[in-house]
């Protein structure tokens, strides 16, 4: 009889909270079943309590990898484009979330873990690092990619400029990029308030666009940059606020 | 077992008692060894800490009463098997893993329930509770069928089966008996006993270890260590007989074995695991200890034949 091979995971003699910060993570099904069970809840709460609306769902239908790229004014924001996604693909979709805001301590660990099955991304140093990162998971077909390429939360509910490293990241690349626009998450939790408030929050999704025929350098990167930036302001609505 | 009936229940005031005279003289040691003796303790301070922890959360739990007993025993088992599929790879077949899990949640709610029919005394399905063994490995078996699968799939089948009857099986007797009359006696001895025989073991191999006792499995286990923790196993019953007073000497002996043995057993078949898997803990959890597996890991082996041997001389519930 041949050995039998286990494969344990990798961070078995990891402390319970240091694990939390490992990415990839292996989660198992209680994990997978607290997310989809958190999931659902929030997506009552956010019909309930916000009135949310997904204008543009069926640009979201495909199997292969896909990144969203979205305007961010509120913590709303990841709930609201992860509620836009079928439960299947939740626990392939990763929301790149701040390493320095939400990797620090042990509740934002949690919630970015089971919540939101974040990617870790060092938006200050390492962001070459983080990219690579991003382009590994996307090689596997089916992954989806949440960015917010303003790299922080607005605080005046406008489109600020985007990071060119979503140029960098999408640049000759064959992925769909979807532009989204959440309207109204600015009014219903702005940064700085501790509760969201009861306000509509409504999501728009555009037509995915591919860049596989783009160069990769600095100016191509920005221009891609500067498109999708448009691209998702294009989206906001004529008479709706932000 | 509610909280009205544990405040003025002699036997868990008793172990309350006993329990914290424990503590507070491992504690005078360890400061001796620390502050007279100027040895290296950090290590021993931290699992110290934690038995502190583990024994204020029991107290609590046991003090709560029966049904939250048997949920914190089920909890329990749920993250022993996480830890032991994490360890060995299973968790990444989610079948199973939900299979192992429905199975370990169907054994907690076993010991809630009564029997349907009314057939029973007491508290607790009996009938259904020892029956889950045969349920949760038909249900384990079906999977590869339903999914059509057959590549590599004996090793989840034993993986989880094992999973299954060894920690949720055979840890939820601990639940269920919180079902029986000498509730508080029972849980309180057993958890005490397998507790102490374990800290006698590494206390005694420490002291006086020489003769390796397993050198395959545990080199830092010995033979000195264990007839040590054999000796104090033996002579608990006698000591703490208030615990079950209607047991006679057969029953104390029979005890004292189960304990001292069953409980050193216990360790050594996790480390049987461990080893063959290649990890020194099967997790983190409790500092000072390892995972939940690797502290309860004499008690998983030494409760089922505990109960099973105290239900064939007198009847439990």
């Amino acid at each position: 009889m041949k050995k039998w091979l286990y494969e344990p995971v990798r961070d078995v003699d990891q402390a319970p909270a240091d694990r939390l910060g490992q990415f990839p993570r292996e989660p198992d099904m209680i994990v997978h079943g607290l997310r989809s069970f958190s999931a659902l809840i929030i997506r009552g709460l956010l019909r309930i309590y916000n009135h949310f609306e997904i204008v543009g769902h069926e640009n979201l239908r495909t199997n292969r990898s896909l990144v969203m790229v979205a305007n961010h004014c509120s913590h709303l924001d990841t709930l609201c484009l992860l509620a836009a996604l079928p439960l299947a693909k939740l626990h392939r979709a990763f929301p790149a979330a701040a390493s320095d805001y939400f990797f620090q301590s042990v509740p934002r660990l949690w919630a970015a873990e089971i919540l939101v099955n974040a990617l870790p991304f060092a938006r200050q140093a390492r962001v070459r690092q983080s990219l690579s990162l991003c382009r590994e998971l996307l090689a596997n077909p089916g992954t989806i990619l949440i960015i917010f390429p303003e790299g922080t939360r607005s605080t005046t509910g406008e489109v600020g400029e985007f990071k060119s490293g979503i140029g960098a990241l999408v640049a000759g690349r064959d992925v769909a990029v979807a532009p989204c626009f959440i309207d109204g998450s600015f009014r219903a939790w702005p940064k700085g308030k501790r509760f969201p408030r009861p306000r509509k929050v409504r999501l728009f999704v555009g037509t995915p666009r591919n860049y596989c025929d783009r160069g990769t350098d600095k100016n191509d990167i920005g221009a891609i940059a500067a498109e999708l930036r448009d691209a998702v302001n294009e989206l906001r609505p004529t008479n709706g606020s932000h | 077992m509610s909280p009205q009936i544990a405040l003025h229940d002699p036997v868990l005031r008793t172990y309350f008692w006993i329990v914290l005279i424990s503590l507070a003289i491992a504690g005078a040691l360890l400061g001796f060894v620390r502050f007279v003796l100027k040895k290296e303790t950090a290590s021993m301070f931290k699992t110290y800490w934690s038995w502190i922890l583990i024994a204020g959360i029991g107290f609590i739990v046991v003090f709560l009463g029966r049904v939250p007993t048997i949920i914190g025993v089920t909890m329990l088992a749920i993250y022993a098997f996480k830890e032991f599929a994490r360890a060995s790879g299973l968790h990444r077949d989610c079948w199973m893993t939900g299979a192992v899990y429905a199975g370990i949640v169907t054994v907690g709610i076993a010991s809630v329930i009564s029997n349907p029919r009314g057939e029973e005394p007491g508290p607790g399905w009996y009938g259904l509770f020892v029956a889950m063994t045969a349920f949760a490995i038909a249900l384990i078996l079906l999977i590869p069928i339903l999914r059509n699968r057959a590549r590599g799939e004996l090793r989840h089948i034993s993986l989880a089966i094992i999973g299954f009857v060894y920690i949720g099986w055979m840890f939820g007797h601990l639940g269920f008996m919180a079902n029986d009359r000498n509730a508080y006696g029972f849980i309180c001895y057993i958890i005490f006993a397998t507790a102490l025989t374990d800290v006698a073991a590494f206390a005694f191999g420490k002291m006086v270890g020489r003769h390796p006792l397993r050198s395959e499995i545990s080199p830092n286990k010995t033979w000195e260590g264990a007839l040590g923790a054999l000796g104090v196993a033996m002579s608990l019953p006698w000591l703490l007989r208030f615990s079950f007073p209607f047991f006679g000497s057969w029953q104390l002996f029979l005890t004292g074995l189960i304990v001292g043995i069953g409980g050193q057993l216990g360790d050594l078949s996790i480390s049987v695991i461990k080893r063959d898997i290649g990890t020194k803990d099967m997790a983190t959890t409790i500092p000072g200890h390892g995972g939940i597996l690797d502290r309860i890991d004499s008690l998983v082996y030494a409760v089922p034949l505990f109960m099973h041997m105290a239900g064939y001389y007198y009847p439990l519930r």
